[in-house]
């Protein structure tokens, strides 16, 4: 008895420890982010200048990217999840000639290095006239995403074949079958990939610097692009309102994940990603 | 007759229901793939769509003539040699250490995920500009606390250790799936192991590692594509721009690529330098693939 609570006190010391080190950095970005301008970094909360937070957002055009960031989020999530479930319901419930080729498709796209293909749809979409538009995310979210149609797909095919026959003799098209028997069951995972598919989007850096001009930048990709300089022209970065910014855009992310988390860990369980 | 109508019918739903993953698939992944390929034989700058001109294997000729594009592709595999195995071993310790019955255990997970959860530019801007500063950086003070010499941590010595170090602080990532894999090994099999007297060492190593090594190998599978095109780190680390060009020791492949495309609009260039990236991933896809055989657990048998 007593070596079990032993064991135990251990195992708490050695999860407080790690915890310790993965929240180090974030404790140092926070209190820097609200340190004097230009002071070395501080491992101690020396000053709380919450007016960092303020400069962050006044001396770059912070908002206007920021709601760049949401209007590409708020194009491309929603289609993403929404298509995705419709793919993957499809290669889940129904049998078509093909339909295994397909699904092979599916999965050697999320093999493929994203890179490979950016210049020459970058050539596609300098074509149609799209670059500088949002455009694109329209498309990509038209499209979904190979990884969270499979994460669907193994969903779907976990539930139970009589929910889906009983439906079907009462007349229920296939449609009206995915709409309010499948779609209603599968909301942790809905949820799931709604929130990483915001997560992938806020935070892509590259993306829009290819296919978007200064104006129409998001907030991540603006702040690797535009550093935050004191106005008058001093030509050093100032640290603290960096970090100020970084944790703003961060915010979002934190927030989103905090609220969705239950439904993540249970999307994952059911999903059982495997390979 | 009625069979019939239901088959076609079911095949009709069918590709209406994959219809936009199948068109959007085709002309923005599949076309692109195709015509980046052919994009490689060529001479484009950039400039000149309208006047290609085919120049044979010119191109992959000098990818393997390339000194700094060879010297990156070793870096690269480096890299990855040190980071998979690494990250795979912190998150899979992280999951087990999870995977007792402790009070907080949620928000233990919560900070260990999250990490792995924040902007690139948020995570490089916090280590580069507080930990790895030579201006007074904190992990400076941290080895001066026990007397060693402050470090370049960005310099030629230190930059692809101080890489893997931020790296592995966002490891975390892995640990959703791992935990969702440990829940699926079934209680009996411990029980039955604890009947036995087999020590928690034992449990490990005949139980719970070989029932995870499927979850295991789809996660060293995606590290490995992942770490194989890792650019954005290295770049931000160099500046604050992203065409700033990192120091030799993170200066890794496919960084190398976007240096040709980017600052010397070599495209043509820079699309051989990607797909000869694409076929050593495929390849080492395929050799982990078949190597899985020896060491991956299915319940079924395999396939």
């Amino acid at each position: 008895m007593k070596r079990i609570s032993l064991s135990r006190v251990f195992l708490y010391l050695v999860l407080l420890f790690l915890s310790f080190i993965f929240l180090f950095p974030l404790y140092l970005a926070v209190i820097n982010s609200l340190a004097p301008w230009f002071n070395p970094p501080t491992a101690v909360p020396t000053a709380f200048k919450w007016e960092n937070y303020y400069w962050a957002t006044e001396l770059i055009d912070f908002w206007r990217y920021a709601k760049n960031s949401l209007i590409i989020a708020l194009i491309y999530v929603p289609l993403t999840t929404l298509s995705s479930g419709l793919s993957g319901f499809a290669f889940a419930r129904l049998k078509a000639p093909g339909s295994n080729a397909l699904f092979i498709c599916v999965l050697s796209t999320m093999m493929l290095p994203g890179i490979v293909t950016q210049i020459p749809t970058y050539i596609l979409f300098f074509r149609f006239n799209l670059i500088n538009t949002y455009i694109p995310w329209l498309v990509w979210g038209i499209g979904g995403s190979a990884f969270f149609i499979f994460m669907y797909r193994q969903f779907f095919r976990t539930v139970p074949l009589e929910l889906e026959e009983a439906a079907r003799i009462d007349g229920c098209s296939i449609f009206r079958i995915y709409w309010n028997i499948f779609l209603p069951i599968s909301l942790p995972v809905v949820a799931t990939v709604t929130i990483l598919t915001f997560h992938g989007n806020w935070n892509d850096i590259m993306g829009p610097f290819m296919y978007l001009r200064e104006a129409r930048y998001p907030l991540s990709t603006a702040l690797s692009m535009v550093g935050y300089k004191p106005p008058g022209g001093d030509n050093q970065t100032i640290m603290q309102v960096t970090m100020a910014a970084g944790l703003m855009l961060a915010l979002p992310i934190m927030v989103t994940f905090f609220i969705g988390q239950k439904y993540i860990v249970e999307g994952i369980v059911t999903t059982g990603i495997k390979g | 007759m009625r069979q019939i109508k239901q088959t076609t019918r079911r095949s009709i739903a069918f590709y209406t229901m994959i219809a936009p993953w199948l068109i959007v698939f085709l002309s923005f992944a599949l076309f692109p793939l195709v015509y980046g390929f052919y994009l490689s034989f060529t001479n484009y700058f950039g400039f000149n769509l309208e006047d290609l001109s085919l120049v044979g294997l010119k191109n992959y000729q000098n990818v393997f003539n390339d000194k700094d594009a060879m010297g990156a592709l070793g870096r690269t595999f480096l890299f990855a040699a040190i980071n998979v195995p690494l990250g795979t071993v912190i998150a899979l310790t992280l999951a087990l250490l999870l995977n007792h019955n402790i009070r907080g255990r949620s928000v233990f997970r919560t900070i260990f995920y999250i990490p792995s959860i924040m902007p690139a530019i948020v995570t490089t801007m916090m280590w580069k500009n507080i930990l790895f500063t030579g201006n007074g950086g904190i992990l400076d003070r941290i080895i001066g606390f026990f007397g060693l010499g402050p470090v370049n941590w960005l310099g030629y010595d230190y930059a692809l250790f101080s890489l893997v170090l931020m790296s592995s602080w966002g490891a975390g990532g892995g640990i959703l799936i791992y935990l969702a894999g440990l829940k699926g090994v079934p209680d009996e099999l411990y029980e039955s192991a604890a009947i036995d007297g087999a020590s928690y060492m034992q449990r490990l190593f005949r139980i719970t590692l070989p029932l995870l090594t499927p979850v295991i190998f789809f996660n060293v599978l995606m590290g490995i594509i992942g770490t194989l095109q890792q650019y954005l780190q290295p770049i931000l680390l160099a500046g604050d721009q992203l065409l700033a060009r990192p120091i030799k020791p993170i200066y890794l492949y496919v960084v190398h690529a976007f240096q040709q495309i980017f600052a010397n609009q070599r495209f043509a260039y820079g699309m051989a330098l990607l797909w000869v990236l694409f076929l050593i991933t495929l390849l080492l896809t395929l050799v982990v693939f078949k190597t899985s055989r020896l060491w991956v657990f299915y319940e079924d048998g395999g396939d």
